[in-house]
């Protein structure tokens, strides 16, 4: 039973950016000062969104992507309509990790759309690190999938944009919005019977 | 009963007794949300273990998790989900590792590279300290060390292990514990672990053994038992370090908080005092949430290292061992701050053979007090995210909300805020009370949230020894001084029951009956009867405010 209209869950290893991604999408901030801590387990968001003049409410995981929880991960993806699989272009590692991550997303959740997201471009823009990742190499591996996006989650370039084409992406398509609807009016429905039966609040 | 050193009195216990009604037992109450089993003689049995009894203490006896979800009929789950990390899974992460590390090599390559190795035992990283902590595999594989990079100290396991094992395999004996002047080294092998310690602190060897023990248990919390016998049986080799990622600050800060909080010291839990009607209205909350939702094992709320609230499904209480590794996970946890985490959760003493799912967020912005929703369903993270929010919306109109922040914010108003303003005993400086049928603890300058943070802001950039000055001394200071006098208590051999010291320093007071235990510190060279005096007056006090001080029902769903 979940209230949100669409699932978009973040995989990628520890150490990315997915934790700063969602809070910088969510809360419009970034924590540069706080020393790094791992996600324990899993950590759920909800934000509310507009495509084609509707409001749909959008629940976001963040995961931990450590080793440690890689049995559980499943969990947090199925049943997600898009993911976002995250790597740091100065990180080789990141990247073959990458391909893990869509091979796992593959054979729990076929249809799953999936976009891959570069992570901490404010640092290449600098300078302060060097790509290891090239882009022609992104760009091959990117055609089959929904889009490929280059975020800073400091400055915030490219976040929403992120997001709001997964969104887009998700009212567009006519069997997931068959799926959405119907989840709606069940809710409804059971929403309903709750009052009646005894009260909620 | 016992007189240590020359400026000890032993006071008879009788004296005691007629001058102070002892049926005064504050906060006992005939159920208990936590189990009361005395974390000292649990360890004590842990000393006085053979190689025998250890190799079969941790084979895994029947799960508690199995027991519930059979109850409410729904089992297949969770054991698939305990499978799943299966042998071939593991095994294929692994193939990039060599393997094999038979005994020999692994001495022999530590020959090697012995030379740079005592270089860096030297280092300022590592030389100096109050208390070394490192775990290492059976195998002499390094997994954490408190100070410095464990990397570097592959020479040092080597040496740890091959001493356990050289006392072991001929011997069939246990090293237990190594004493230098002013050092001691205490030693713990657990399942495929092993656990020391290098203190120069003076907590004793069975204080230090508990600590040990809780280090091993936050490991099992992470991973589990099944899951931490079963990777060792497939590899002894394997490098654990690549599954505790991010548990290693859960261990620092469980070692800082066991230094500091008596919670630690008295293996009991300490509440966050609150009016009974404003804690009654939150179980009531959660109760009334809670009571449709059949997977629900455990509802705990807490704030800064203090309890609220536990609510529990019926047959099952919490040892205060796991409620200390969830206050652990939640004060060293960040991220729990920002969202709504759902993560696996292993409490080692109440199943340490699986995973319960923790729904795990604070209430609200404006209060820091964070619910924990724990379920065997793991699939259970919506319906538990709406009761959470209807939860904190039902405090937020009972006022519990406020009640809360000025507890936690210490308003002056409060009684419990500076007991010993209220209480009016001038001598006393320090007290600390320990109500033993329910595991709860009391004391009356609680560490406040700030102070543990400046420690521990402190502590991460030494951790030296340092002879400082101290102007005002804090709960911490006269807790660290009533270790010796607790350990006197719970002596195995020789127990003391009462321990009456006056020297120009101070006077130490501490009493151990079937209700309860109480540390009192008063000012220097008091007389016998005025304390005891004081004592009674203390005891009253704390009756009095116990419906605040103590959780005194044990609620279930
Ligand atoms: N400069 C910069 N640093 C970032 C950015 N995103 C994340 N970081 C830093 O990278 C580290 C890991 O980020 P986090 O979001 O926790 O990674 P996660 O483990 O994937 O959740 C943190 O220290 C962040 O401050 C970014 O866009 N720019
Ligand atoms: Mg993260």
């Amino acid at each position: 039973m979940s209230r949100c209209d669409f699932k978009i869950v973040l995989l990628g290893s520890e150490h990315v950016g997915k934790t700063s991604l969602v809070i910088r999408f969510v809360n419009c901030r970034f924590n540069s000062g706080t020393p790094y801590q791992n996600t324990i387990g899993a950590a759920f968001c909800a934000k509310q969104m507009q495509s084609h003049d509707r409001e749909f409410n959008v629940g976001i995981w963040d995961t931990a992507g450590s080793e440690r929880y890689e049995a559980m991960t499943r969990m947090y993806y199925r049943g997600a309509h898009a993911a976002i699989i995250c790597y740091d272009p100065a990180s080789l590692a990141s990247w073959t990790r990458l391909r893990h991550w869509l091979q796992e997303l593959r054979t729990v959740e076929e249809d799953c759309k999936v976009y891959l997201c570069g992570t901490k471009k404010d640092l290449l823009d600098t300078g302060t690190v060097q790509r290891e990742v090239p882009e022609d190499i992104i760009a091959t591996y990117s055609q089959g999938l929904h889009g490929h996006f280059l975020t800073s989650s400091k400055t915030g370039e490219n976040v929403d944009e992120l997001f709001q084409k997964i969104v887009d992406d998700c009212v567009k398509d006519l069997k997931v919005m068959k799926i959405v609807e119907e989840a709606r009016v069940q809710l409804q429905k059971e929403d309903n019977e709750k009052n009646k039966n005894y009260c909620y609040c | 009963m016992a007189s240590t050193s020359k400026d000890h009195v032993a006071e008879n216990e009788e004296a005691l007794n007629e001058k102070v009604a002892t049926d005064l037992e504050p906060g006992a109450c005939l159920e208990s949300i936590l189990n009361p089993t005395d974390s000292f003689e649990e360890f004590a049995s842990e000393i006085s273990t053979s190689l025998e009894d250890r190799k079969t203490s941790l084979t895994i006896k029947s799960s508690t998790i199995s027991e519930i979800q059979n109850e409410i009929g729904d089992s297949s789950k969770e054991s698939s989900l305990r499978e799943t990390k299966s042998s071939d899974n593991l095994q294929a992460k692994n193939e990039s590792m060599s393997a094999s590390a038979s005994n020999s090599n692994l001495l022999e390559e530590n020959e090697e590279e012995s030379d740079e190795k005592d270089d860096y035992l030297q280092s300022p990283e590592l030389v100096n300290k109050e208390k070394h902590v490192f775990i290492l595999s059976s195998a002499g594989k390094p997994i954490y060390s408190r100070y410095g990079n464990e990397d570097k100290l592959a020479g040092l396991c080597g040496v740890i292990q091959a001493l356990v094992s050289v006392v072991e395999e001929p011997n069939q004996d246990i090293l237990r514990s190594i004493n230098t002047k002013d050092c001691k080294a205490v030693f713990l092998v657990k399942g495929p672990l092993i656990l020391v310690t290098v203190s120069k602190s003076n907590e004793s060897e069975t204080q230090l053994v508990l600590q040990l023990t809780y280090a091993f248990n936050q490991i099992v919390s992470v991973l589990t038992l099944t899951q931490l016998n079963r990777i060792f049986e497939q590899r002894r080799n394997y490098d654990l370090r690549r599954l505790l990622s991010g548990a290693e600050r859960l261990i620092d800060h469980l070692f800082i908080f066991m230094e500091k909080d008596p919670a630690f010291l008295l293996g009991a839990v300490r509440c966050l005092p609150l009016p009974e009607k404003a804690r009654e209205n939150i179980t009531q909350a959660i109760t009334s949430t809670c009571n449709k939702i059949r997977d629900l094992v455990f509802a705990i709320m807490i704030a800064g290292n203090q309890l609220i609230t536990l609510v529990r499904m019926k047959k099952y209480t919490l040892h205060p061992s796991d409620i200390h590794l969830l206050f652990n996970l939640v004060r060293s946890s960040e991220s729990f701050k920002t969202a709504e985490s759902w993560t696996p959760i292993c409490l080692p003493k109440f199943d340490a053979t699986g995973f319960l799912h923790g729904h795990v967020s604070y209430i609200s912005e404006d209060c820091q007090a964070c619910l924990l929703l724990l379920t065997v369903q793991r699939d259970a993270f919506f319906p538990l995210s709406q009761a959470k929010h209807t939860i904190a919306e039902k405090l937020r109109r009972s006022n519990c909300l406020v009640a809360i922040n000025d507890a936690l914010n210490r308003n002056k108003e409060l009684p419990t805020t500076n007991p010993l303003k209220h209480i009016g005993i001038p001598e006393i400086r320090h007290f600390m009370y320990k109500c033993k049928s329910t595991a709860q603890l009391f004391t009356s300058d609680p560490i406040s949230l700030d102070r543990l943070q400046d420690y521990r802001l402190r502590h991460k950039e030494g951790g030296d020894i340092t002879v400082k000055k101290i102007e005002k001394l804090s709960d911490i200071d006269y807790v660290r001084n009533y270790r010796q006098f607790c350990n006197q208590i719970h002596c195995i051999s020789t127990p003391a029951k009462l321990i009456f010291r006056s020297n120009s320093h101070d006077t130490v007071l501490a009493w151990v009956t079937n209700g309860f235990e109480l540390y009192v510190t008063f000012d220097p060279l008091m007389e016998k009867d005025h304390a005891i005096r004081a004592v009674d007056r203390l005891l009253h006090w704390i009756k009095k405010e116990e419906q605040r001080i103590f959780i005194m029902n044990a609620p279930t769903f």
